[in-house]
């Protein structure tokens, strides 16, 4: 390794470094105000039965979410890429758009629906609900990465189509399921909006009833520490679930059109299931959305609404921005092979990821204060954003950055590029479709986020989700309607990108052409 | 993009010799109920205001947070409880007797670091018809007969308050095994006032400790009239007591006569007479009528409590978790 080289690996750590510092600072707030208390304290709010209680249904609604993500969102996946079914492209977008849906949302519809509707199992319903596109995303992703000529010789052999499904497909998608687990776990650990609505006490709820209703912050950032240690030990035990790396890479391997499957009972099955899922999941909120609205149209303000959306689209897209630029040191990291460094990084980001937006907002709270003008600014705003979402950019920046084929830029490099030309000139011009995809993840996510974006927004600024707040506080839920819609509908843009195809292959190819 | 964000830029700071050009108003009530008074000061001092709403415990927490970095003038508050943990950090500057004047003194700080503007009475909802015997003490609600058909709301201010004034009044003890018998007693836990009137009306349960305008707020919201009603216990009881929404002026503000002009806007015979009509809470003046269909401040009958005990909610708070219900 040359001088310029090993400069080059030291640089991009220290930034690595630099960025965990400065995503830190919520943790760092936490063990701050957590000292605060003495250790008997903190050992007996440890040690009482309330905390053991939240702990488990903390501990049980994950497992049960992760659970039903992985099992039936796998099958739903598997479902629209390999068989028969009608409209396999739009079933997709569809199983997809709830993404564009925030847990509190789905929460207010489904309560309009079945007013009854409270308790654990009501919580992973709509937490599934919530988050099973990550894992449909993620997985259909992998599905239509994996090598087909693998598929054909397997059945070449004489493997039936239920093993080749467990035995060539499932291995390859393995580590696409481990992440869309990931993602959906660390949700679930973070989520208020449909957990506090439900009346479901967890980890993250217990935070701000200590903080809000008795301005005890030390006890709200010690079971806030419980809930960073229960994150850090779900992210290890996922990495030791997914196991090694199945996967062939995109450039290698040999892609043609699947032949779906076309047993009808199969077909019908699984029609019906995607369709029932499409029906509780977007069909259904949205006729509640637009019936209220359709109750008391003249009740909201055009310009109100135009400025709550224009509000909400700058400060998540800065924030999006934000978070792709703070991911890229960890992203090129993690590409470059694997160290210890790059997985502990990597582990840290997702760790802080299960934070709740109103440990995030008090942390900025309090560090913001002292930053003058900055505090109470978009900027500080945007940066809570990207703190709270960077664990999915660097995901979806270091996947778009890996999918460029290693070939490619030796290539590049025996044309006499150097390594930063190579990047520029090579690399991302390829990455960009999917590392803009990232970006729009962050946005969408960020656009939904609330309590941070309660705390921390400029003095007056009111966003689509704040005034969905406002409303709904008061009770009045045909108010909020329009605002939820908007959100909805914004969000949807994103959404539907993010099911557009795309083949990092055939870009690398004309970018091979024109070298 | 650029008209949108035009906000960043209108948090400036002038010095209190100069002609107050905007006040920061970090507002615990609710928009919906407190905007239009706001922009007829605005409109009557030409003072622009720049209002954060919010949870009025949450905006405390975040003054808390913020010490002495806060960038609010006034915060104006859904309950005392709120005001006194604000107080209790000794963020809050005094006010002179001259603000707020006309506000008894039974509902101001004693130091007075706080005044209140409107009072907000605690009542026991209920849904006609269905409850054979009202209860004529909160304490009766952990009998037999009240099993699994009352509803509470622990981590709600409001509900907070009370038994701070619970503790107060009767002490821990008494309060412990009020609270432990309502929990054995099968009491519903809600997040909200409003969501205990809107389950009453839906017939899941009988009865619900809120505060007196939610039945009317809530039949507002629906359109129509709800199946629940007020109902006062016995004169003196505790669960009868009265608590406030108020103002402080925050010690770090440079603009206190400003702010302090908003005060004595808020107690003004004509702004109380607007409360009353428009939000259905109690004129705290003598002289203001009380809200249509209930019966005056005085003769509720509430307890005698010094609302500066409400501070105290670091008690109340731990006190609700050791039994649970936090």
């Amino acid at each position: 390794m040359n001088n310029q080289n090993r400069l080059g690996k030291y640089g991009l750590r220290a930034l690595v470094a630099g960025v965990l510092i400065v995503i830190s600072q919520p943790l760092i707030y936490l063990i701050i105000r957590a000292n605060e208390k003495s250790g008997s304290e903190i050992f007996a709010l440890l040690t009482r039965q309330k905390t053991f209680e939240v702990l488990g249904i903390t501990l049980g609604l994950l497992c049960a979410v992760v659970f039903i993500n992985v099992f039936l969102g796998t099958a739903i996946a598997a479902g629209l890429h390999y068989v028969h079914i009608p409209y396999p492209r739009l079933l997709f977008v569809l199983t997809i758009v709830p993404l564009a849906i925030p847990s509190y949302v789905f929460t207010y519809t489904w309560i309009a629906l079945v007013p009854s509707l409270e308790g654990l199992w009501a919580a992973v319903f709509i937490l599934v609900l919530t988050t099973m596109p990550y894992m449909l995303l993620a997985v259909s992703i992998s599905f239509a990465r994996i090598d087909s000529g693998l598929i054909e010789v397997a059945r070449s052999l004489g493997l039936s189509k239920f093993k080749v499904f467990t035995r060539v497909i499932l291995p390859q998608v393995r580590r696409s399921i481990s992440a869309g687990a990931l993602l959906s776990g660390l949700y679930v650990l973070s989520d208020f909006g449909a957990v506090s609505l439900l009346n479901v006490e967890t980890l993250t709820v217990s935070i701000q009833n200590l903080y809000k209703s008795s301005y005890d912050r030390s006890a709200a950032s010690v079971i806030g520490i419980l809930l960073f240690l229960a994150a850090a030990v779900f992210v290890s035990f996922e990495s030791l679930l997914k196991g090694r790396d199945f996967e062939s890479k995109g450039a290698e391997g040999f892609q043609q059109p699947i032949r779906r499957i076309g047993n009808a009972p199969l077909s019908a099955l699984t029609t019906l299931v995607i369709g029932l899922y499409a029906l509780v999941a977007v069909v259904l909120p949205f006729y509640v959305l637009i019936s209220r609205y359709l109750q008391n149209p003249q009740a909201v303000e055009i310009s109100d609404l135009a400025t709550a959306a224009l509000s909400t689209i700058s400060v998540a897209a800065m924030g999006a921005l934000i978070a792709f630029i703070l991911s890229l040191p960890l992203a090129f990291l993690l590409t470059q092979g694997k160290s210890t460094f790059a997985s502990i990084s990597e582990k840290v980001t997702l760790m802080a990821h299960a934070l709740p937006g109103v440990v995030v907002g008090l942390a900025l709270v309090s560090f913001g204060s002292r930053l003058g003008p900055l505090y109470q600014s978009v900027f500080l705003l945007a940066f809570a954003y990207a703190v709270l979402f960077l664990a999915k950019s660097v995901a979806s920046t270091s996947a778009a950055l890996t999918l460029v084929s290693p070939q490619l830029k030796e290539v590049a490099a025996t044309l006499g590029k150097s390594k930063s030309s190579v990047t520029m000139q090579v690399v991302f011009p390829i990455a960009l479709p999917n590392l803009a995809l990232g970006v729009l993840l962050v946005f969408l996510t960020a656009m939904k986020e609330l309590p941070a974006t309660l705390m921390l927004r400029p003095t007056g600024m009111e966003t689509l989700a704040t005034e969905i707040w406002s409303f709904a506080a008061i009770s009045r839920f045909n108010e909020a309607a329009p605002y939820a819609l908007l959100l909805v509908l914004i969000a949807a843009i994103p959404t539907f990108m993010l099911t557009i195809p795309r083949s990092a292959k055939s870009e690398s190819e004309k970018k091979v052409r024109s070298l | 993009m650029i008209a949108g964000l035009g906000i960043w830029a209108s948090t400036s700071t002038e010095s209190g010799s100069d002609q107050v050009k905007e006040l920061t108003i970090y507002s615990g009530r609710s928009e919906e109920f407190i905007a239009p008074f706001f922009t007829q000061w605005e409109e009557e001092s030409g003072i622009k205001l720049n209002i954060r709403y919010g949870d009025s415990a949450e905006l405390a927490a975040q003054i808390l947070e913020e010490g002495k970095n806060s960038p609010a003038d006034l915060f104006l508050s859904q309950d005392a409880g709120a005001l006194g943990a604000v107080s209790t950090a000794g963020l809050f500057a005094t006010l002179p007797d001259s603000v707020g004047a006309k506000i008894g003194n039974q509902y101001v700080a004693r130091d007075r670091s706080w005044i209140g503007v409107t009072g907000r009475a605690r009542v026991f909802a209920y849904r006609p018809g269905a409850v054979e015997n009202l209860p004529l003490s909160v304490t009766d609600l952990t009998k037999f007969e009240y099993k699994n058909r009352v509803g509470i709301a622990p981590s709600n201010s409001s509900f907070q308050a009370f038994v701070t004034a619970l503790i107060s009044e009767k002490g821990e003890k008494v309060a412990q095994s009020w609270l432990e018998g309502m929990k054995k007693n099968g009491a519903k836990i809600y997040l909200k006032n409003s969501e205990i009137v809107e389950a009453i009306d839906k017939g899941e349960i009988d009865l619900g400790l809120v505060n007196h305008y939610y039945v009317w707020e809530v039949s507002q919201a629906l359109g129509r009239e709800i199946k629940a009603e007020n109902g006062f216990f016995a004169p003196g009881d505790i669960g009868n007591l009265i608590n406030v929404s108020g103002a402080g002026i925050l010690a770090t503000s440079e603009k206190f006569e400003a702010a302090s002009e908003l005060v004595d806007f808020f107690t003004s015979e004509s702004t109380q007479n607007k409360f009353v009509e428009e939000t259905h809470e109690y004129s705290l003046i003598s002289g203001v009528e009380s809200p249509a269909g209930l019966p005056a401040l005085t003769k509720i009958g509430s307890p005698k409590v010094d609302l500066v005990v409400l501070e105290n909610i670091q008690g109340t708070q731990d006190l609700l978790t050791q039994v649970g219900l936090l």
